[in-house]
């Protein structure tokens, strides 16, 4: 394992590139082919850029068939298929790389409501979905077919992710409750306590296990969100809960911030053993951090982003995507530019990892 | 009695004089329900008989329009969350309001609310206070001006009642300067204020013996002293006196526990329901609220879970309501201090916005089923007529008989108009 110093002097982010939207997106992911960045939109859209080596990335016309929110972005890189879903209950399957993708599958109806949270098996063949109608459901990756339905959340699912083994599935929904699921028996054989994720205040369930992600090896599953302050304007500890996927116990408590700093949004586990994660807090704070677990600090952390919602890193290793938001985004009462009542919108930083 | 320098200018026309003249002599009122000097006798008999009460659910802190009544489901600002139809034909409102939306035929929505304050700390009070011309003195809330204007129901309960989370009181706040008595009388939890109900020890007649001797020493005291304090010391040993005779308001055991599950188990479920046991039992005013509703951050997640407790509450009462025919003399009323902002700041969540706002209604002196107001397209501003909460204060004293342009207040000799003189009520939302 390489000490701090020596992973700041390898990972440490330099941003080399800002894109414009127009519009606030919820997810960012960058194809595995490597040749676009997806967004994931508040407007129903699947915005597009083309990359193309150190050329400033140009920006291709957005996906439309969505409703709602789009937030899931989820690739199957031998079958050239990009999945998303939206918060009113449909998935669909894209020949992204096209230059006009058209639906290849379309499920209208997946999920009554919004789908949190998309997940493809190692095998390519299999998509796990999960949403605030509380189920877990299977499709064939192919078409888009539903094969099994796991129904043991008592709330909200918010996230759900194949194991890189390929046997077992996990989710977590919003009381903190993360369920391993043996796919093959198509039942529950196990639970992970991420309840520190969650908090009842007054009338509101606050907070939720809002991201799960393995490491490459199977052997660490990441669970983030926030340690939450109280519900209203929510606040609290961005956090990160690291498990032995065998055992089931805690290995670290990552806490990344003060309570204004909320929410992780987004995190990756490096293959260099530290986890990269965006935090988004009250209005106009913003984190990118990279940290070894349990390490005091972060051997980097930029804070001059507002509220950073998604982070995305380039398959060559070297570049990484992330969005935030423009400044000055929140304001009570009638705010006008130029007689024009604005939306906000998330500019989204590229960084080069290597120095 | 004494008259003021002061008027308005509504005092100069005929009607008012009319008005004036034969109301003089009337205040013996008092008794019929601490009607003013300045009412006519028969119209407070009319509102006696009439036994008209309120539910007013306050939703503090500020529930978002568009996940709510006024929905604009893909758009810009329209959130994640989907319309759903109702009971009404072609009107929609949020999916995060399922069993409402089957309740729809019986309300009367608001969607044009357009009002002046963006702050908390002003919006609360200037809300409930009505928002009236500035004279100089602080206006009632909306039950404390239902409790001066109607007073009791025939059963002598407290006009004003506060079901709440925290703690229990008598909130003379509320009263403005109307003075303390008509304050709200707040059950923290629902309980009833501590040392109540008469502990087993003393025995009836021993008690009835301390009253009479607490009263003839509250007299004595009385008499040296500005009255106002005085009577609303008087009046809450009163109305503590009949409270201890309906102990069984505040013993939840009883309720059904079909009840307890349909309206919920949580803060908000379990005071609106107690909120209907107090209006079967006759309180005039009853107020339920719910805290925790400014969600600057994470406004979806929050929203999804607040309305869950809301939509299950407010369907089942008004349900009941409508079940039991008490909204043909109970009016309902269920809002915020504001709405939220159309925009999504960067916590995901929504700030405060007066601009374009709904409020829900059901009961007497109203349509059931109707929609008045609308915001543009894209839910940011009002597009038909903007109602202020003065015209709300019209309606509902409409809805309650009271004619807002008639009966006023009397400050000491100051007549004052018990709504905002330049505003009208709501006809489109009026039975």
């Amino acid at each position: 394992m390489a000490t701090t110093e020596e992973l700041k002097a390898r990972f440490a982010p330099n941003e080399v590139q800002q894109l414009t939207t127009s519009r606030q997106l919820h997810t960012l992911r960058f194809s595995p082919c490597g040749k676009y960045l997806f967004g994931g939109g508040y407007d129903a859209a699947i915005h597009r850029w083309a990359v193309e080596g150190d050329e400033p990335f140009k920006e291709l016309p957005p996906i439309e068939g969505h409703s709602g929110w789009v937030q899931p972005l989820v690739f199957a890189h031998e079958a050239g298929l990009l999945f998303t879903a939206d918060s009113w209950g449909r998935i669909s399957a894209w020949n992204y790389a096209d230059e006009a993708p058209e639906a290849v599958w379309t499920v209208a109806d997946s999920h009554d409501g919004w789908v949190r949270c998309l997940s493809l098996s190692p095998d390519g063949r299999q998509l796990a979905s999960c949403g605030s109608d509380r189920m877990v459901r299977i499709w064939s990756a192919a078409d888009g077919t539903k094969q099994t339905e796991l129904s043991e959340h008592a709330d909200d699912v918010y996230a759900v992710a194949y194991h890189p083994g390929g046997e077992f599935l996990v989710s977590g929904d919003l009381k903190g409750v993360v369920k391993k699921w043996e796919i093959a028996a198509g039942k529950s054989v196990g639970e992970f306590d991420a309840s520190a994720l969650y908090k009842h205040d007054r009338i509101q369930d606050v907070g939720g296990v809002w991201r799960l992600e393995f490491s490459r090896d199977g052997k660490t599953l990441a669970c983030a969100g926030t340690a939450p302050f109280g519900g209203g304007t929510v606040q609290g500890v961005p956090s990160i809960m690291l498990f032995d996927f065998d055992s089931g116990q805690l290995e670290h408590a990552m806490k990344l911030g003060a309570v204004k700093d909320c929410y992780v949004h987004d995190l990756h586990l490096h293959a260099d053993g530290f986890v990269i994660a965006v935090t988004s807090g009250t209005p106009g704070s913003g984190q990118l951090l990279l940290q070894v677990p349990g390490e005091d600090a972060p051997f980097f952390s930029s804070t001059k982003m507002s509220n950073c919602h998604s982070i995305s890193l380039h398959p060559d290793g070297k570049r990484m995507a992330v969005s935030a938001t423009n400044r000055g985004s929140n304001g009570n009462g009638r705010q006008l530019k130029d007689g024009e009542y604005a939306g906000n919108n998330s500019p989204i930083h590229i960084f080069e990892l290597v120095s | 009695m004494s008259r003021s320098p002061l008027c308005k200018p509504w005092e100069h026309t005929l009607t008012r004089r009319q008005l004036l003249g034969a109301a003089a002599g009337t205040a013996g009122t008092i008794g019929l329900g601490g009607l003013g000097g300045l009412v006519q006798p028969a119209v407070a008999e009319e509102m006696k008989q009439k036994e008209k009460q309120v539910l007013f659910m306050w939703i503090d802190g500020g529930m978002s329009q568009l996940e709510s009544w006024d929905p604009k489901p893909n758009t810009q600002f329209g959130g994640p969350f989907r319309a759903i139809p109702t009971s009404v034909p072609g009107v929609h409102i949020s999916e995060l309001l399922p069993r409402s939306a089957k309740q729809m035929h019986h309300l009367a929505i608001v969607r044009s609310m357009c009002t002046q304050d963006n702050s908390h700390s002003a919006g609360v009070g200037r809300i409930q206070r009505g928002d009236p011309k500035n004279r100089g003195v602080t206006y009632p809330y909306f039950g404390s001006a239902v409790a001066k204007l109607m007073g009791p129901c025939e059963r002598k309960l407290p006009p004003y009642v506060w079901v709440k989370p925290g703690s229990s009181g008598f909130i003379h706040q509320d009263a403005g300067f109307l003075g303390p008595k008509y304050g709200a009388l707040a059950f923290g939890d629902g309980k009833p204020p501590e040392n109540l109900l008469r502990p087993d020890t003393v025995s009836e007649a021993d008690d009835a013996a301390r009253q009479k001797l607490r009263e003839a020493a509250n007299r004595r005291y009385g008499e040296l002293r500005r009255p106002l304090a005085n009577d609303a010391n008087s009046y809450v040993y009163d109305m503590a006196q009949t409270l201890m005779r309906r102990s069984d308001l505040f013993d939840t055991s009883q309720y059904d526990p079909r009840d307890v599950q349909r309206y919920g188990t949580h803060d908000l479920g379990r005071h609106t329901l107690q909120g209907l046991k107090m209006l079967e039992a006759g309180v005039r005013f009853v107020k339920v609220n719910s805290y925790g509703w400014d969600t600057h951050g994470d406004n979806f997640n929050g929203h999804l879970s607040l309305m869950d407790k809301f939509d299950q509450a407010f369907s089942a009462v008004v349900e009941d309501l409508a079940d039991r025919g008490m909204l043909d003399h109970v009016l309902v009323i269920a809002m915020s201090e504001f709405g939220r902002t159309p925009r999504i700041n960067g916590h995901v969540g929504r700030d405060h916005w007066p601009e374009a706002w709904s409020i829900a209604m059901a009961g007497t002196g109203l349509k059931r089923g109707v929609v008045a107001g609308a915001t543009n397209d894209k839910g940011t501003f009002v597009d038909t007529d903007e109602y202020d909460i003065g015209h709300m204060f019209h309606t509902w004293f409409r809805c309650l008989d009271i004619d807002a342009f008639k009966v006023e207040y009397d400050n000491g000799g100051q007549p004052l108009p018990i709504a905002h003189d330049d505003m009208q009520p709501i006809t489109a939302v009026l039975a």
